[in-house]
C-alpha cells in the first residue's frame, strides 16, 4: 500500500520544485541496519514531518542529508547537488543555505549569546563588515524576542530560551531548508507550544521549507503538512496527519493512540 | 577469552589514537588557519595556567632544597646546595612536574570540554556552521599546548629556582647573585636544551590525547566525566613514557 | 573585543618573557662556557692529569678564565692539555706562569689552575706551552698531616717517659759529678721551651687560620668548608695542642728535678752524694738526656715541616708578613 502511495505521490511531485530528494539511501552501524532503501521528496515551502520511534534512524537521516554522516548506498539531492559526493568546501556551500536546529541546541558553551550568532555568519559569510554582522544578529534576536540576552552565556538561559537562541542562530543564515531534529523534546508543553509557534511564524516569514523530526504528536498535528512514518530503516507511510490518524496500518495507529 | 578481548580494545584504543595523531597533521598544514583561535587558545591553555604551574614549581623548589640539605650537609657539599637543586630542577623535576600538572589542569579541561561539546552536539553544530571542528577544536589546541607547555616550563623553572633560593637561605646566607652563579655555573646546554625539547612533547601530548578522549567522547555525562579523566591518567602515563624515552635518546647522543 | 586585546597583551607578555628566560639561560650557560667570548689557545704538558677531562675550568690566579679544549696522549709520561683562555687574558698570562691541576673543593672537577711566576718573562700567545708543576693531591696532604700527627703524639710519649724516669730514678743524682751535664740539662730544657713555644704558637695560628676561613673565602677555605676535611684538621690541630700541654708539663718537671738536685746539692745531702758516685748510673741519665734533646728536636722539625706542608704554607708566610709589618710599624 505504502509503495502505492509514495509512487503516486513522487508522480504528482515531478512538476513541483522538490528542493531535497532522497533516494535508496542505506545507512548501517556495523550490523544494526538504520536506514534500508529510504526514499523522500520535499517540495519548496511545505512542511514535513518524520515520525518515528526512538532509535529508529530519524536523527541519523537528517545527519545524513546535512553530510555529517555518509550513508553507504543511495544519493541525497538538496539544490541539485548530490550530498555525499561533494567534497568539503562545496559541502560548506550547501550547508550556508541550510539551518540545521539541534536536539540539544548545540550552543558554545564558551561564547556570549552575540558570539554565537556571531559563530556560522562569520564562518560562512567571510565578507561581511561588523555592522551588517550587528544587524543581522539584533534582527535574529528580534524573531525569537530575547534582544535582551544578546550578552549573557548560555548557561545562564533557560531551556525554551536556548532552544529560541539555537532558532535565532539557525535563521541568521537566512536558510531555505530547515531542519529540525526533535525540537520540542526536553521542553514542557507550553514552551513546547511557543516553539512550535516561532517556527510557523518563520517558516512563513522568510518561505523556508521544513523537515521536523518529532515524535511529539502534537508538534504533529500544528507543524506538519505531510507525515513520514519511519518504521524499521523504511519509509511505512506517507500522508497528512489527519490522513495517517484515520490509518488502519496497526503500526501507524500506534503511533497515534 | 576475556584477556583477549582487553588486548583487542588496547590495541583498537591505541590504533584509533594513532589515527587520530595521523588526521592532526594531516589538518595541521592545510588552510584555513585557525589563528584567532590559535591565540585563544594560547592564551586559555599558557598564560591562565601560569598561576598553578608557578605555585607548584616554587612549593617544588623549595621543597627539594629543604629535603636535600641534610644529605649535602653529611657529606659536607653544603655549597654545593644550588648547583644540585639547580640541575634536578632543570633536567628532571621541572619538565615532569610542570607536564603533569600540566595534564592535571589542561588534558582534564579538554576532555572535559571537548567531550561535554561532543555530547550536545556542538561539534556537530560546528561543521554545519562551516567551520572544519578538527581544525578548530582539536589543531587549535594541541599547538596551543604544544606550544604553550616549553614557555610554561621556563617560567615554572625560574620561579622553581627562587624558591630553591629561599630554600637555601631558610637556613643559610646565601646572596641572589652567588646563588645565581652556582646554578649556572653548573648547568650545561646538555641540560637545558633536552629539557626544553621534551617539554615540546610532553605538551604536543597533553593536548593530543586531551583532545582525542573528549572527541572521541562517548553520549552521555558520564562518557564526559571519563574522557576527562582518562585524559590525564593516559597522558600523565605518557609523560613518563616519553621521558624515559627522552633519557634513553640523550644518552645514546651523549648529551649527558 | 577589548577584552580579548587585553588577553593578547598578557599572552604576549606570558610568552615573552618565557622565551626572555630561556634566552637568559643559554646566555649564562654560553658565558660559563666561554662560548661566546672569543679565546686563544695555551698549551701545558703533565705526567698525570688526574682525571682532567675537556671542558673543566682554566682559573688563573683563581678567577675563571677558560676551559680545557683537549688533551692527547703525546707518550707514556706527558699529556697534553690544550686550554681554550678568554683573549682577555692576553695581557695578564705570562710564558713562565706555573699550570698546575688542582681540584674544585675536595671531591670536585679538576680545574688547570695557572699561577704567575713573580718573575719577568714574555707575555704568553696564542699555542705558547706553560711550565707545569706537579700538584699534591688532597689525599696526600691528609696522609702527610695524619704522619705529623703520629709522630708529635710519639715523641710526647717519648718525653713523658723519660721525664718519668729521670724523676722516679735515684740514680739521677750521680749527675751532679759530670761537669757536662747541668749544660746538657739546660740545653734540652731550651729545646723543649722552644718545642712548646712553637707548638703553642703553632695551635694558636691554626685557630686564626680556622677564624678566617670561616669567615672568608679563598683557595683555603673553599678546601676547609668540607666539613670531613675541617674535622680532620681540628683533630690534627687539637693534637698538637695536647703535645704543647705534655711537652710544657714535661718541661716544669724537668725543671723541678733540676731544682730539687741543686737544692739538695746546696744542702750537702749524704744520700744523693753517694749515688751521684756511681758512673753507670751518670752515663744512662746522659743517654736519656740526650734522648730528650733528639726528641724536642724532631718535634721541633715536625713543627717547621708542618709549617711547610701543603696549603698552609702560603698561609704561614703571609702571617710571618704580617708579624713583620707589625713589628716594623712602631718604629
Amino acid at each position: 500500500m505504502t509503495e502505492v502511495q509514495q509512487a503516486t505521490n513522487k508522480d504528482q511531485t515531478m512538476s513541483i520544485t522538490s528542493v531535497l530528494v532522497i533516494r535508496h539511501l542505506y545507512k548501517s552501524f556495523g550490523k544494526n541496519h538504520v536506514l534500508i532503501d529510504f526514499n523522500l521528496e520535499v517540495h519548496k515551502g511545505e512542511s514535513v514531518v518524520i515520525l518515528g520511534k526512538s532509535g529508529s534512524g530519524k536523527s541519523v537521516l537528517i545527519k545524513c542529508v546535512i553530510g555529517l554522516l555518509k550513508p553507504d548506498q543511495g544519493t541525497i539531492e538538496m539544490f541539485g547537488q548530490n550530498i555525499p559526493d561533494l567534497d568539503h568546501e562545496e559541502i560548506d556551500q550547501v550547508r550556508a543555505r541550510v539551518g540545521f536546529l539541534f536536539q540539544s541546541n548545540a550552543l558554545y558553551d564558551s561564547m556570549t549569546v552575540r558570539n554565537n550568532l556571531e559563530f556560522p555568519l562569520r564562518r560562512h559569510w567571510i565578507k561581511v563588515t561588523q555592522e551588517e554582522v550587528n544587524s543581522m544578529v539584533i534582527e535574529a534576536l528580534e524573531d525569537v524576542g530575547l534582544t535582551h540576552t544578546i550578552d549573557m552565556m548560555p548557561e545562564e538561559l533557560s531551556g525554551g530560551m536556548r532552544k529560541r537562541i539555537a532558532l535565532a542562530r539557525t535563521l541568521i543564515l537566512r536558510p531555505e531548508i530547515i531542519l529540525y531534529d526533535e525540537p520540542t523534546t526536553g521542553l514542557d508543553p507550553i514552551t513546547a507550544k511557543e516553539i512550535i509557534g516561532l517556527m510557523r511564524e518563520i517558516q512563513a516569514k522568510y518561505d523556508t521549507t521544513s523537515v521536523i523530526i518529532s515524535h511529539d504528536m502534537n508538534c504533529i498535528r500544528t507543524a506538519s503538512d505531510r507525515v513520514i512514518v519511519l518504521i524499521d530503516g523504511k519509509c511505512h507511510a506517507i500522508g497528512t496527519y489527519e490522513e495517517l490518524k484515520q490509518s488502519d496500518d496497526p503500526k501507524v495507529k500506534h503511533f497515534f493512540e | 577469552m576475556n584477556r583477549d578481548l582487553a588486548s583487542y580494545k588496547f590495541l583498537d584504543d591505541a590504533g584509533d589514537l594513532f589515527r587520530f595523531t595521523g588526521r592532526f597533521f594531516q589538518q595541521w598544514f592545510k588552510p584555513r588557519y585557525e589563528i584567532a583561535e590559535f591565540i585563544r587558545q594560547c592564551y586559555i591553555v599558557g598564560y591562565k595556567s601560569l598561576p598553578l604551574i608557578g605555585l607548584t614549581a616554587f612549593i617544588m623548589g623549595l621543597v627539594l632544597t629543604m629535603q636535600l640539605r641534610p644529605s649535602m650537609l653529611k657529606y659536607g657539599v653544603e655549597f654545593e646546595l644550588p648547583a644540585i637543586v639547580g640541575i634536578a630542577i632543570v633536567r628532571e623535576i621541572g619538565p615532569v612536574i610542570t607536564a603533569l600538572i600540566f595534564a592535571g589542569k589542561i588534558g582534564s579541561s579538554m576532555g572535559a570540554e571537548l567531550g561535554s561539546m561532543k555530547v550536545t552536539e556542538q561539534i556537530d553544530a560546528m561543521e554545519v556552521s562551516g567551520t572544519n571542528p578538527f581544525k578548530f577544536l582539536v589543531v587549535t589546541r594541541v599547538m596551543a599546548t604544544t606550544f604553550m607547555l616549553p614557555v610554561l616550563l621556563l617560567l615554572g623553572d625560574a620561579i622553581s629556582l627562587y624558591g630553591s633560593y629561599l630554600g637555601v637561605n631558610i637556613r643559610g646566607d646565601t646572596s641572589f647573585t652567588l646563588f645565581w652563579m652556582q646554578v649556572f655555573k653548573n648547568l650545561s646546554f646538555n641540560d637545558v636544551l633536552p629539557a626544553f625539547v621534551k617539554s615540546y612533547f610532553f605538551g604536543f601530548a597533553v593536548g593530543m590525547i586531551g583532545c582525542y578522549m573528549g572527541y572521541t567522547s562517548n553520549k552521555g555525562t558520564e562518557g564526559v566525566g571519563s574522557s576527562a579523566n582518562s585524559a590525564v591518567v593516559l597522558s600523565s602515563i605518557i609523560i613518563f613514557f616519553l621521558d624515559l624515552l627522552a633519557v634513553q635518546i640523550t644518552d645514546v647522543l651523549g648529551f649527558n | 573585543m577589548e577584552k580579548q586585546g587585553i588577553n593578547n597583551i598578557k599572552l604576549g607578555a606570558f610568552v615573552l618573557s618565557g622565551l626572555g628566560f630561556l634566552v637568559l639561560l643559554l646566555f649564562m650557560i654560553g658565558k660559563n662556557r666561554s662560548l661566546f667570548g672569543s679565546t686563544y689557545t695555551l698549551k701545558a704538558r703533565f705526567e698525570n692529569v688526574q682525571g682532567l677531562v675537556p671542558g673543566n675550568n682554566i682559573r688563573f690566579s683563581g678567577i675563571e678564565a677558560g676551559t680545557v679544549k683537549n688533551i692527547i696522549i703525546l707518550n707514556d709520561t706527558t699529556i697534553e692539555v690544550t686550554m681554550n683562555v678568554e683573549k682577555k687574558m692576553l695581557n695578564i698570562i705570562r710564558k713562565n706562569a706555573l699550570a698546575s691541576i688542582g681540584t674544585e673543593g675536595l671531591v670536585g672537577n679538576k680545574v688547570v689552575n695557572i699561577i704567575a711566576s713573580h718573575e719577568e718573562g714574555e707575555l704568553a700567545t696564542e699555542g705558547d706551552l706553560l711550565v707545569t708543576k706537579q700538584a699534591l693531591s688532597p689525599d696526600e696532604m691528609l696522609q702527610k698531616l695524619n704522619k705529623t700527627n703520629e709522630e708529635i703524639e710519639l715523641i710526647t710519649k717519648e718525653l713523658m717517659s723519660t721525664v718519668q724516669r729521670i724523676n722516679s730514678s735515684s740514680a739521677i743524682w750521680s749527675l751532679l759529678n759530670d761537669p757536662s751535664l747541668p749544660r746538657n740539662v739546660k740545653i734540652s730544657l731550651g729545646n723543649i721551651q722552644l718545642a712548646t713555644g712553637k707548638a703553642a704558637l703553632a695551635a694558636e695560628d691554626f685557630y686564626t687560620l680556622i677564624a678566617d676561613v670561616k669567615n672568608g673565602q679563598g683557595s683555603v677555605g673553599r678546601i676547609l668548608t668540607d666539613t670531613s676535611y675541617a674535622q680532620n684538621l681540628k683533630d690534627a690541630i687539637l693534637k698538637i695542642k695536647e703535645a704543647g700541654t705534655e711537652a710544657d708539663a714535661v718541661a716544669r718537671e724537668l725543671s723541678n728535678v733540676v731544682s730539687g738536685i741543686q737544692n739538695d746539692i746546696n744542702s750537702g745531702n749524704g744520700a744523693i752524694h753517694s749515688m751521684l758516685k756511681d758512673s753507670t748510673v751518670t752515663q744512662s741519665i746522659n743517654t736519656s738526656l740526650e734522648n730528650i734533646r733528639q726528641g724536642t728536636d724532631r718535634f721541633n722539625q715536625n713543627m717547621e715541616a708542618l709549617k711547610h706542608n701543603f696549603l698552609f704554607r702560603g698561609y704561614f708566610k703571609k702571617l710571618e708578613k704580617q708579624k713583620k709589618k707589625e713589628l716594623v710599624k712602631p718604629e
